[in-house]
């Protein structure tokens, strides 16, 4: 019997340890959301906006003094969650049924498999006062053809950045990435859609097409590439360009400005092949809890001042006509698209499975065949 | 037990113990560099620190990372712990089965498991926040806590339990006077171990993380993505500062414990 | 009888716990490696092997085959470097011992990213390394070490040192050292008492520490991002950019599959070579 009630003791005790962890558990998830409520019942001003905007988006999209700015005029507060990948993103808000998030900005391509899941809601224009602002160069992409579901934010092109003091090889063009001379001396983004995609204009190629020997050829010829690849990654790649680790690179274009900042004599390079674009843009997920507050948000940052203080401090393209001409002095070149430029230009989007398969096994291989 | 005095090992010790913190006083230095670059050297600022401070969302990140830290290790330890005690005692042919599906999280990539437990967890129905965190941080922390006590249990002289076991004790009396003082620096270990697991996790945390749920590592993961390298080795240097200064702490609480006894 | 139902108490939350939040998500895997990707996003339910098949093209093989290398290296060095530093850690005094261990698990308290920035410090051009070696005039140029394999191999050791030292350190403590005495007392060298008894005491945590280190060694691509260049494709990176890059979430649930597998046969015949008994606290 004495047993009996020693086990019992002891069980409960796991009971107890598994309760306590349960509550602590439901009382920190209370308290990262009760700060917003008391936030917005402390600003007791009328006709302001309620609750809590829930903005899911990359880390470090926006300066602080924005979203203050925005919570202090509207009286939303705004509660950022960040992903690492657009797939992340998705596969998230997927699971939550398309809720649990009031404002989102991803990449363009998953912004349509987005839609086309039904994850996206249809935007009312009419809350939206500054929608004239956007520059319609970035707008009737491919991933929301009439403009129903996105307000784009940044945008930005595949741009090629050399060290003219680290090499004597003259860049132009996405072909001379494979001269010799660069040895073991270029980094490119782990994007394998882009880089596949520079063999294939390279090649003559879309970035988009879909049959699988031309993506094959391409990988050939990015084998050929291989030797003068040191490496292959997303984030801070500007970094090893500044420290001398590569020549050249393959870079994004906040990337792109960051560096050249930093070192005014690097050479921007817009391959004579055409260049791979993309856009960032913002849209309301279909079952988004707030969606006032997400259209509170969008137009808070479609006004020119607002925009100007954001893409000064994201460092890509600007996609506010109006913002333009407030940009500084010195960040003009890096964030304005230089003059005659979109004719050029090509999307990355979204391709069969069949395309994709093949171009992931060419890609595995590039990888492979660099070390 | 000889006093220890200096060995040639000494040095061996000395020398790996400085390789393992070499990166760190890197990490350390840096923080103070004026340079948003790391591999510019600007000269010496505080600015990341005052950029740190002035980060809400930091502080609130690493609250919820030390909730489920230790929430997280606390299950485990129980978990783990109990099962092996209770293998030791039972003998079942679904021991094997079990030890082995307990131990699967360790043996898969880290991105799959994300994946199915952010698919599992959706299917049924729980809603992702803290709740969702725990439970997938308690399966991957389970492994560790049942190995390490396991092993010290496969060493420990079985017959101390059974004379107590003999003269009449409980099984829970033998449990709490006899077998947990054993194992207990196991235990302790196997939690230290799960806690900085659980506070490294980057990747199954993003995926089962709810809305407005940061926890540090996915703070820090997501913020070298965008490279503002500084202030993060600023936090960095603060968490080690925070963790050299428990150590000292409980050292010399524990020295005082010994001087008393002594 | 009675006693025993008692004591199935004591294994209840592992059971409990283990079949619904492990083999759950486990099976949901399974289940997922035979089915069919869908166009762009998610999955279709149609069983298929293609998942399967397609691990047996040349490029994926020899992902596993590179895994296997890069995991084996490193747990060799680590077995090399973490030994000798747990069997000296576990001959000092207490207080000692206390504040090695502390020593040990205080960087696992920061950010594993961190510290392999840390790394890049070091080993990138005109880095730490590179001014120590050219300021003693062993060499004259900068030496690129930064995104090689070497430079992974170092990652990987840094990265899991510390299960290696702990687990040979725990089953050192935990060793009668009374038999290694016995042992010298009847003549053997200090050799062979360390050959014969206390590597043969040790081993579980020997065994222990090669598991603990040697399986996310398969997993931890993000140190051969990192510190390789992303060169060095691993299976995990594999699943990664199968998972993230292509949408193919059916194959690279396969391939965590078969990597399982891999694993598990690799434990089976530890088992099998060195006596199971052995082995069993450990696994």
């Amino acid at each position: 019997m004495k047993k009996w009630i020693s086990l019992a003791l002891c069980l409960s005790l796991c009971l107890g340890l598994f309760a306590g962890c349960g509550a602590s558990s439901s009382s920190a998830g209370a308290d990262s959301s009760t700060p917003a409520a008391s936030g917005s019942g402390i600003a007791a001003e009328p006709v302001k906006g309620e609750g809590t905007l829930n903005l899911y988006t990359w880390e470090g999209m926006f300066p602080q003094d924005v979203l203050d700015g925005f919570t202090a005029e509207t009286g939303y507060e705004v509660s950022y969650s960040s992903f690492d990948t657009d797939e992340t993103m998705l596969a998230k808000l997927e699971a939550a049924n398309g809720g649990d998030y009031d404002l989102i900005i991803a990449d363009d391509y998953i912004i349509e498999t987005a839609i086309a899941e039904g994850l996206v809601a249809e935007l009312d224009k009419t809350k939206l006062e500054n929608l004239g602002n956007v520059n319609p160069l970035y707008q009737g992409q491919f991933y929301d053809p009439e403009d129903a579901y996105t307000v784009p934010y940044g945008a930005g092109v595949m741009t090629l950045v050399y060290d003219p003091s680290l090499t004597d090889v003259e860049i132009t063009s996405y072909a001379d990435l494979w001269n010799e001379g660069l040895a073991d001396n270029i980094a490119v983004v782990d994007n394998y859609r882009v880089i596949n995609g520079m063999a294939l204009k390279v090649l003559g190629e879309s970035y988009n097409v879909t049959d699988t020997d031309t993506i094959r050829a391409a990988g050939d010829k990015l084998l050929e590439l291989a030797p003068n690849i040191r490496l292959i990654k997303n984030d801070n790649v500007q970094d090893d360009l500044l420290s001398g680790e590569v020549a050249a690179a393959v870079m994004y274009t906040s990337q792109v400005t960051l560096a050249c900042l930093s070192n005014p004599d690097l050479k921007v390079v817009y391959p004579a092949e055409g260049v791979g674009f993309g856009i960032m843009a913002q849209f309301i997920p279909s079952e988004a809890p707030n969606a006032d507050a997400a259209y509170a948000f969008i137009d808070y940052i479609l006004r020119p001042e607002i925009a100007k203080q954001c893409f000064e401090w994201l460092g890509y393209y600007c996609t506010n006509a109006a913002a333009d001409d407030l940009i500084e002095e010195e960040y003009q070149s890096f964030l304005t698209l230089p003059d005659g430029f979109d004719s050029d230009m090509e999307m990355i989007e979204n391709i069969t499975p069949e395309a994709e398969e093949m171009h992931m096994q060419v890609w595995t291989e590039f990888k492979a065949a660099c070390e | 037990m000889k006093k220890s005095r200096f060995r040639p090992s000494h040095i061996y010790l000395a020398v790996v113990m400085l390789l393992i913190y070499l990166p760190l006083v890197l990490v350390i230095v840096y923080s103070f560099n004026e340079s948003k670059i790391s591999s510019v050297w600007a000269g010496f600022s505080l600015k990341w620190y005052k950029e740190l401070f002035s980060d809400k969302d930091l502080f609130k990140a690493l609250w919820n990372s030390i909730v489920l830290g230790a929430a997280s290790s606390c299950a485990a330890a129980v978990i783990g712990t109990l099962g092996a005690v209770g293998f030791t005692r039972v003998k079942t042919r679904t021991k094997g089965v079990m030890e082995y599906l307990s131990m699967l999280p360790m043996m898969t990539p880290e991105i799959i498991l994300a994946m199915v437990f952010m698919a599992f967890f959706s299917l049924l129905g729980l809603p992702f926040g803290m709740t969702t965190l725990i439970l997938a941080h308690t399966a991957f922390c389970v492994p560790y806590l049942y190995m390490l006590v396991r092993a010290r249990l496969i060493g420990m002289d079985p017959s101390l339990a059974e004379a107590a076991r003999d003269l009449g004790a409980g099984e829970a009396r033998v449990f709490f006077d006899i077998t947990l003082p054993l194992i207990a620096p196991a235990i302790a270990s196997g939690m230290l171990l799960s806690f900085a697991m659980s506070f490294d996790d980057v990747i199954i945390s993003l995926f089962v993380t709810g809305v407005g749920v940061n926890t540090l590592p996915i703070k820090v993961y997501t913020a070298l993505k965008t490279g503002v390298t500084p202030e993060i080795n600023a936090l960095c240097t603060l968490m080690l500062a925070a963790a050299a200064l428990l150590v000292v702490i409980s050292s010399v609480l524990g020295r005082r414990k010994g001087g008393g006894t002594r | 009888m009675k006693q025993r139902k008692s004591l199935w108490l004591l294994l209840a939350p592992m059971y409990v716990f283990t079949l619904l939040f492990v083999a759950g998500p486990l099976i949901y895997m399974f289940v997922l490696s035979f089915e069919t990707r869908a166009e762009t996003w998610g999955v279709i339910h149609e069983f298929t092997l293609d998942n399967y098949k397609n691990i047996f093209q040349p490029v994926y093989l020899q992902t596993f085959a590179e895994s296997f290398r890069l995991a084996l290296t490193s747990t060799a060095l680590i077995v090399l470097i973490g030994y000798p530093f747990g069997y000296f850690m576990a001959k000092l005094s207490e207080a000692w011992k206390k504040r090695l261990m502390l020593l040990l698990m205080i960087p696992f308290w920061t950010n594993s990213l961190i510290r392999l920035y840390g790394w890049i410090i070091i080993f990138r051009a005109n880095g730490t390394l590179d001014k120590i070696l050219m300021g003693l005039g062993l060499t004259d140029a900068p030496l690129k070490l930064l995104y090689t394999y070497p430079a992974v191999v170092v990652g990987m050791v840094y990265a899991l040192l510390q299960f290696m030292i702990l687990a040979v350190f725990s089953s050192c403590e935990k060793m009668d050292w009374s038999l290694v005495d016995a042992a010298r007392d009847l003549g053997a060298s200090p050799a062979k008492a360390f050959l014969t008894v206390t590597l043969k005491l040790t081993m579980p945590g020997l065994l222990s520490g090669v598991i603990l280190t040697f399986i996310p060694s398969m997993g931890l691509f993000f140190i051969a991002d990192i510190l390789g260049g992303n060169k060095v494709v691993l299976v995990g990176s594999l699943i990664q950019d199968q998972l993230m890059k292509a949408h193919n979430q059916p194959f690279a649930a396969a391939l965590a599959v078969v990597l399982m597998l891999l694993t598990t046969a690799m434990i089976a015949l530890y088992k099998r070579v060195t006596h199971s008994d052995e082995l069993e606290g450990v696994l």
